[in-house]
């Protein structure tokens, strides 16, 4: 069996494999944004308890693999509380928790990034807080986040690869299943680290021009 | 009628006392320049009046009105104080319109036309009516600060403080500023300006003060401060000046 004649064999389990690795990105990046705003702000608090809260949290998912992160939520987690969970939602839970962390951090950078001068010049003309905030500070922040923001995109799509342990039949996973069957590791590798390139290659074209469109400079 | 009153004001950063218990009024329709050699508290003095920087002891009353940043009403407050900086401090995602009509729509519920009416007669005033749709980006440090001049007029602020306008300035666009503030004081309005323009301060001002270590330690006319110092440090400090220029 020629290259094109395996790829042409294995197309409809990619692109199976392809759709869940979608949905699990589409859905653990949306929630991971939520995540990542209020855990920015949480940092940025007054409230030193916040403060408190947001540092832990980034210290644990910067300091544990997802790996152990996905493991211990399906298996820890669910073992001890006596609950269920699909195996998509535990995958979904730890990427959204992982790449929200790191989301919190890039927002609280980008936001801490804008010149204080601007929160003065707003504040001088009367602006309230939330006003300076909303109108004046983040507007600025997100053109700064952008080129860091994609690239924790790329990462967690990537990550879903890692959360195929937990038995999801995503790209990686499948990849792995065709080659239980053919033994054409080095051509399957290939198709799938292509499909995977694609995605973000795309991702990473559409964020280039979305970042010209809005730029300052 | 007294305008800015400020009794025994002082302002410490951690342990460092900058300013150390200063004493003023101004009148409506004053303007007085302040002057003073770097690090004596010049500008940590103006950023105080419309509470910039929360005071560590003293009061700051605008109109009768405390300057206190935990006031309920603050925002209100600096409606009335205007504030050019030295960094400009253009919004950069905002053109020069909306850097102008941002603070009269959201503070005064003024509706968009007319805001932008005002806005174009601003621009007007300060010789930039043609650059009304420019981001900021493409101005010169010039054309910046008389659009900020613009933007913090657009509040009708009773009151307009200028912290060092024009020394982020190349040397050929500190004319067109300057030009603008001395229209603006012809006008009546009342301004606390911290310069290092002496120039300016002697045509311009109603009162000098020269601040130093924190207070004010010589005040006067201009003709008193400049013409005839008392002090050895105010006479030092212009003599400093005088020989840089």
């Amino acid at each position: 069996m020629g290259f094109f004649e395996l790829l042409a064999q294995s197309m409809p389990l990619f692109l199976m494999g392809m759709r869940l690795t979608l949905e699990l990105s589409f859905v653990s990046l949306a929630i991971a944004m939520v995540i990542g705003i209020i855990a920015s702000l949480m940092g940025m608090s007054s409230v030193p308890l916040f403060r408190a809260i947001n540092r832990t949290f980034v210290a644990i998912i910067r300091g544990t693999p997802l790996l152990v992160q996905g493991y211990f939520i399906y298996f820890g987690l669910t073992g001890v509380l006596g609950i269920r969970m699909t195996a998509f939602t535990a995958g979904v839970i730890a990427l959204s928790l992982n790449a929200g962390g790191y989301m919190s951090e890039i927002f609280r950078g980008g936001i801490q990034a804008v010149d204080p001068g601007q929160t003065e010049a707003a504040r001088s003309l009367g602006l309230s807080k939330s006003q300076t905030t909303w109108r004046i500070v983040i507007p600025q922040a997100i053109r700064i986040c952008i080129p860091s923001v994609v690239n924790q995109w790329c990462i967690t799509i990537k990550d879903t690869s890692i959360i195929s342990v937990l038995g999801l039949a995503e790209l990686t996973k499948m990849g792995s299943q065709i080659i239980a069957r053919t033994f054409r590791s080095f051509e399957v590798w290939i198709m799938v680290g292509i499909l995977y390139f694609i995605v973000i290659y795309l991702l990473t074209v559409l964020a280039r021009i979305v970042e010209r469109k809005v730029s300052l400079d | 009628m007294i305008k800015v009153e400020i009794r025994d004001l002082h302002k410490s950063f951690g342990e460092k006392e900058i300013l150390k218990g200063i004493d003023c009024d101004i009148e409506t329709g004053e303007v007085v320049c302040v002057i003073g050699p770097s690090g004596s508290g010049k500008s940590t003095f103006l950023r105080c009046i419309n509470c910039l920087e929360q005071p560590t002891s003293g009061t700051i009353k605008v109109d009768g009105h405390l300057m206190d940043e935990n006031a309920k009403n603050i925002d209100e407050l600096r409606e009335d104080v205007g504030m050019v900086f030295q960094q400009f401090n253009l919004f950069p995602h905002l053109s020069v319109l909306d850097n102008i009509t941002i603070a009269p729509i959201l503070r005064k519920k003024m509706d968009k036309p007319t805001a932008e009416a005002t806005a174009h007669e601003l621009l007007t005033r300060v010789g930039l009516a043609d650059k009304a749709d420019a981001m900021p980006r493409s101005l010169s440090g010039g054309q910046k600060q008389r659009v900020a001049i613009a933007r913090a007029l657009a509040m009708k602020p009773g009151l307009m403080l200028f912290d060092e306008p024009t020394s982020a300035l190349d040397p050929e666009m500190v004319g067109e500023v300057l030009d603008v503030m001395k229209k603006l004081a012809i006008e009546g309005m009342t301004m606390v300006v911290v310069t290092h323009e002496m120039g300016f301060a002697r045509q311009v001002a109603d009162r000098v003060l020269f601040i130093d270590g924190g207070v004010i330690a010589e005040e006067g006319t201009p003709d008193q401060v400049f013409g005839a110092p008392k002090s050895e440090r105010l006479k030092g400090f212009l003599k400093a000046v005088l020989e840089a220029s």
